[in-house]
């Protein structure tokens, strides 16, 4: 054991080596944060001071076709969270009782949209200006609460037109995931839905940046002059293809309806000139943060305010699509415009069992044209057995059934247009009868289509044949003031030759002109109407009232398509819909007119 | 009378280098800063220097047999103050530290270092007993561990680890063997193997080797196998029983990243500070994270990050040069002393320096828990400073004294 005991001096050795030790390891450790890490570090120090703060571009504004205001920016003032600066137990508790929410959904909001510790984290957007005054005056009580003034969309009311304008919010985690949206970050508002969504590229804009030196609480010490900033470049306007007046008149006829929508479309170009849907709700909600309360009325409404009918409806078509079934006999040679078929007693025995016509004394003998006009289902059963299922579902497929319009909106549903395989996968090969063509062959049984379909189509009756894609953005103008026509386009041709295309334009004038007309109701002095009515059978409760009406008939100028669900029947409900509609627009078009006249008077 | 030209200028200057280098970097931390009284740091900062100097002055004058034979009392007015404290302390921070006595707040645990060197080399000059005997050591441990509880309880785990390497560094120089030592601390060193099986298992394959190889007598053997296997077993159940506040200061010490806002991110601040220094620094006054506040408390336990930073390699190294300098003179001293009690309040003392500066330059590399022990000389703090300078006068008086028994 003595030899373990150390003399002086070699104590002091050691002491002096466990010094040395230390000082190695300190050096060693300087050494590698200096030298070694030195450029890595040197980077993050400049990271850390110097803040890039986002200048967020204004968004385009959305004009209507006469370049009246839709949708524009308002100002307003978001509520935002440093986390950085906050004093835990203090800040919280305040601002959620200032704001009226409680400090777990505050904490959530956070957690959302937080881009790191020295960003204000935005947990209010859209406040109240006596919210703001509070914290102006009260500042103190609120340590790492700031607030910024935002640009926030705004809509129009009492228009139901969310089914195109749609609306923007937040970027969600998943959005910046699935995409690469290298220009967003969390808590960036981009289009959720409608053409907000669809025009999101062109509208939002390029987003800007300011270099600003800040303390670690977050105090800024100004512009950081080294690096330049970028400014933002503001997102192209748009101006769309709807009318305005339309849109209200379209809005306001429905408003008396529990549910139902209406597209107006021009069919020389395709252009959308209205397109509602009610009930709706206000777009302008989603321009703040929605409380869940709102949230959950509107979502669990049994009306289903959320749902987009123009686009997403899917809806048994009914009379509607006669022009179909007797459009596909006249080319198919089957018919001609003369012939006449069996006589409608009021019912059609195939098998065992009865079909009926919709008149239960029935039309008695009819030719094509007057079974348009009176939309007897006895002849319709009878073109349809001849046809067969595939024949008359190509048929519907050639006039746009069961695929999508191409719309420049996003979601838009394609139907269903039925025929063989189909049934076969449904019922089992051989497993089904021919009986199902007789209800397709009516707009009935498995068909579903959007009413943006069927406005398409008797677009394309009354143009020649000629389909334009429906559009809604008219013009794109950019920030530099550069315009972007979006010319119509050609979606594709009816299947029908012009002498087909005749009868069923023929069809249409009589539905309103003709003795025995569906919708005689809608014969006025002023211009002339065509149309078709449609009772859609519904499973699920009372018929669904369709009417789709042209107007002026010698050169159509507006097809208005309206769709009122569990209304009864068309001529009942639908048929002054549209009437209402296109008394509208053709008044307003013969006010200009008259105006237009006046001035060239003036002017002699 | 004194002799002041006999007295050890070279370790007096570096003390004096490292004050003021401690100004100065507390008034470029500072320089910046919002408020007026944080602005200010620096000037009371100079104020107790000139009080450090006084005292150094009076302590320089005082013969060491004064401390020598008062070293007991001293150490029970310490205790006493100790106790006190707990209860008549203002708190601040959750702690309670500090007598206030108007503008100037007296932590009584820094001056608990200085008597406790007092007391134990009182203690170990005087002895009779062998430098391995149980007594001695129980005795000893005892006299350190009633005023490190007391510390503990303010809380101040940073200042309470000082003290067992006091007792340490004086068993140590007192005589007591390295392999003793290391088998006093080997339960230590399996706390931290523990932590794995792995670990702890080559531990103690190595631990029983040298027992066998040096055997150093049954008792202390297995009281020491048996102490190692206890705390080994232990180790589990105290993290459980760490504050979830403490195991992530553990935690984020082994992994700063782990939580970067909270105990991670004064380590991350201060890595990032030092590093972006690299090696001629940013200029004084110019330290961008100092000057931003991303550092925190960065004039009183990271004041050493404000050097690296705007001083950079060269600057750093002249303070760990003269800490070095100064260590090294300290204990030449203390070998050279021929009064025991001398030799050990030196050694003791330095023992004291050199912890803080590992600890505290340690910490701001991000190599060293976060402890909050303060650097001597330059950290931001007036009882530190007059402890710093006190401890300078007990080894220059020593030094002048040295062939006094």
């Amino acid at each position: 054991m003595n030899k373990l005991i150390l003399t002086t001096t070699q104590k002091e050795k050691v002491a002096l080596a466990l010094i040395a030790a230390v000082i190695i390891f300190l050096v060693a450790g300087l050494v590698k944060l200096q030298i070694v890490d030195h450029p890595q570090l040197a980077a993050q120090s400049e990271n850390n001071r110097i803040r890039v703060v986002p200048i967020t571009p204004r968004r385009g504004v959305v004009y209507d076709r006469e370049n009246r205001r839709l949708i524009d920016n308002r100002p307003s003032y978001t509520v935002s969270v440093v986390l950085a600066e906050m004093v835990p137990d203090e800040t919280l508790a305040n601002v959620a009782e200032l704001l009226g929410l409680d400090t777990l959904e505050i904490r959530r909001r956070i957690r959302k949209n937080l881009v790191n510790r020295y960003q204000p984290t935005p947990v209010k957007r859209d406040a109240a200006f006596e919210i703001i005054a509070v914290l102006e005056e009260q500042s103190f009580r609120f340590p790492g609460v700031t607030y910024q003034i935002e640009q926030v969309r705004r809509y129009p009311e009492n228009m139901s037109s969310e089914t195109f304008t749609g609306y923007v919010g937040e970027v969600s985690s998943e959005d910046l995931g699935r995409h690469s949206y290298p220009e967003l970050r969390l808590g960036s508002m981009i289009g959720k839905k409608g053409l907000e969504r669809y025009y999101d590229s062109h509208l939002r804009g390029q987003e800007g940046t300011a270099c600003i030196e800040v303390t670690a609480t977050g105090q800024i010490l100004g512009q950081y002059e080294d690096r330049l900033e970028v400014s933002a470049v503001p997102g192209a306007d748009l101006i769309l293809t709807i009318d305005l007046d339309l849109q209200q008149a379209c809005s306001d006829v429905l408003d008396t309806f529990c549910c139902g929508t209406i597209v107006a479309a021009d069919p020389r170009t395709g252009e959308i000139l209205a397109m509602t849907s009610y009930p709706s709700y206000d777009a302008n909600i989603f321009s703040s943060v929605i409380p869940d309360s709102v949230w959950q009325d509107i979502s669990s409404d049994s009306s289903h305010p959320l749902l987009n009918r123009p686009l997403k409806g899917l809806y048994p078509p009914g009379s509607t699509v006669k022009f179909v079934t007797v459009g596909a006999a006249l080319e198919e040679g089957l018919v001609t415009a003369s012939s006449t078929l069996q006589p409608c007693l009021g019912g059609y025995k195939f098998g065992n069992r009865v079909f009926h016509c919709w008149r239960p004394d029935g039309h008695g003998w009819l030719n094509a044209v007057h079974s348009i006009e009176q939309s007897c289902n006895i002849y319709m059963y009878q073109l349809g057995l001849k046809l067969g299922v595939d024949l008359l579902s190509r048929y519907y497929g050639h006039c746009g059934f069961g695929r999508a319009t191409g719309i420049d909106l996003p979601g838009e549903e394609v139907g269903l247009n039925p025929n063989s395989t189909y049934y076969d996968q449904r019922f089992g090969p051989n497993k089904w009868t021919r009986a199902l063509v007789m209800n397709n062959s009516i707009g009935q049984g498995e068909v579903l289509v959007t009413v943006l379909q069927l406005v398409q189509f008797v677009n394309g009756i009354i143009n020649d044949g000629v389909v334009y894609r429906p559009h809604i953005v008219k013009n794109i103008v950019d920030a530099n003031g550069e315009e972007t026509t979006i010319a119509p386009e050609v979606s594709f041709r009816l299947p029908f030759t012009p002498s087909t295309l005749d009868v069923l334009c023929e069809g249409l004038r009589l539905v309103v002109e003709g003795e025995h007309g569906t919708a005689r109701s809608l014969q006025t002095d002023q211009y002339t109407v065509g149309g078709k009515t449609g009772t859609a059978q519904n499973p699920h409760g009372e018929n669904h009232s369709w009417f789709v009406g042209v107007a002026p008939l010698e050169n159509p100028e507006i097809v208005v398509c309206a769709l009122v669900e569990n209304a009864g029947h068309g001529s009942e409900v639908a048929v002054p819909v549209v009437g209402e509609i296109i008394k509208s627009y053709m008044q307003k078009r013969l006010d200009t007119t008259d105006l237009a006249a006046a001035s060239i008077g003036d002017k002699d | 009378m004194l002799k002041y030209s006999d007295l050890d200028w070279k370790l007096i200057s570096s003390a004096l280098a490292l004050s003021l280098i401690g100004v100065l970097m507390i008034m470029s931390a500072q320089y910046h800063a919002d408020s007026e009284f944080a602005q200010h740091y620096y000037q009371r900062q100079l104020i107790w220097l000139a009080i450090a100097i006084v005292v150094f002055a009076v302590v320089v004058h005082l013969p060491l047999r004064l401390f020598d034979v008062t070293a007991y009392l001293l150490y029970g007015v310490m205790l006493a103050a100790l106790v006190a404290v707990l209860f008549v302390g203002s708190t601040r921070m959750g702690a309670s530290r500090w007598f206030s006595f108007g503008p100037i707040n007296l932590a009584p645990s820094d001056l608990a270092k200085l008597t406790l060197v007092f007391a134990l080399a009182r203690f170990f000059a005087y002895t009779k007993l062998g430098a391995a005997s149980k007594r001695r050591l129980a005795l000893s441990f005892m006299l350190t561990v009633v005023p490190m509880a007391l510390i503990l309880k303010q809380p101040d785990l940073g200042t309470s680890l000082v003290f067992p390497v006091i007792l340490l560094a004086l068993w140590f120089w007192s005589g007591l063997s390295l392999l003793h030592l290391f088998l006093i601390i080997s339960p230590l060193v399996s706390l931290l193997a523990a932590s794995h099986w792995l670990a702890w298992a080559v531990y103690f394959v190595v631990l029983l080797s040298i027992l066998f190889l040096l055997r150093p007598g049954m008792l202390f053997g297995v009281s020491a196998v048996v102490t190692n296997l206890a705390s080994g077993i232990v180790t589990p159940f105290l993290w459980n029983r760490l504050a979830e506040y403490q195991k992530l200061r553990i935690l984020s010490f082994l992994d700063p990243g782990l939580d970067p806002r909270g105990a991670g991110y004064q380590i991350i601040q201060s890595k990032i500070a030092i590093g972006s220094g690299g090696v001629l620094g940013k200029g004084l006054l110019e330290g961008s994270q100092t000057r931003l506040d991303f550092l925190p408390e960065r004039h009183t336990d990271f004041v050493f990050s404000v050097i690296g930073e705007e001083l950079g390699l060269w600057g750093a190294m002249i303070v760990i040069t003269l800490f070095t300098y100064l260590l090294y003179r300290a204990i030449r001293i203390a070998a050279r002393c021929r009064s025991r009690f001398a030799s050990y309040v030196v050694f003791g003392a330095s023992s004291i320096f050199l912890l803080q500066l590992l600890v505290n330059v340690g910490m701001t590399l991000g190599v060293m828990p976060v402890t909050g022990l303060a650097l001597p000389f330059i950290s931001y703090g007036g009882t530190s400073l007059v402890l710093s300078w006190t401890i300078v006068a007990l080894i220059v008086s020593a030094d002048y004294h040295w062939q006094e028994y």
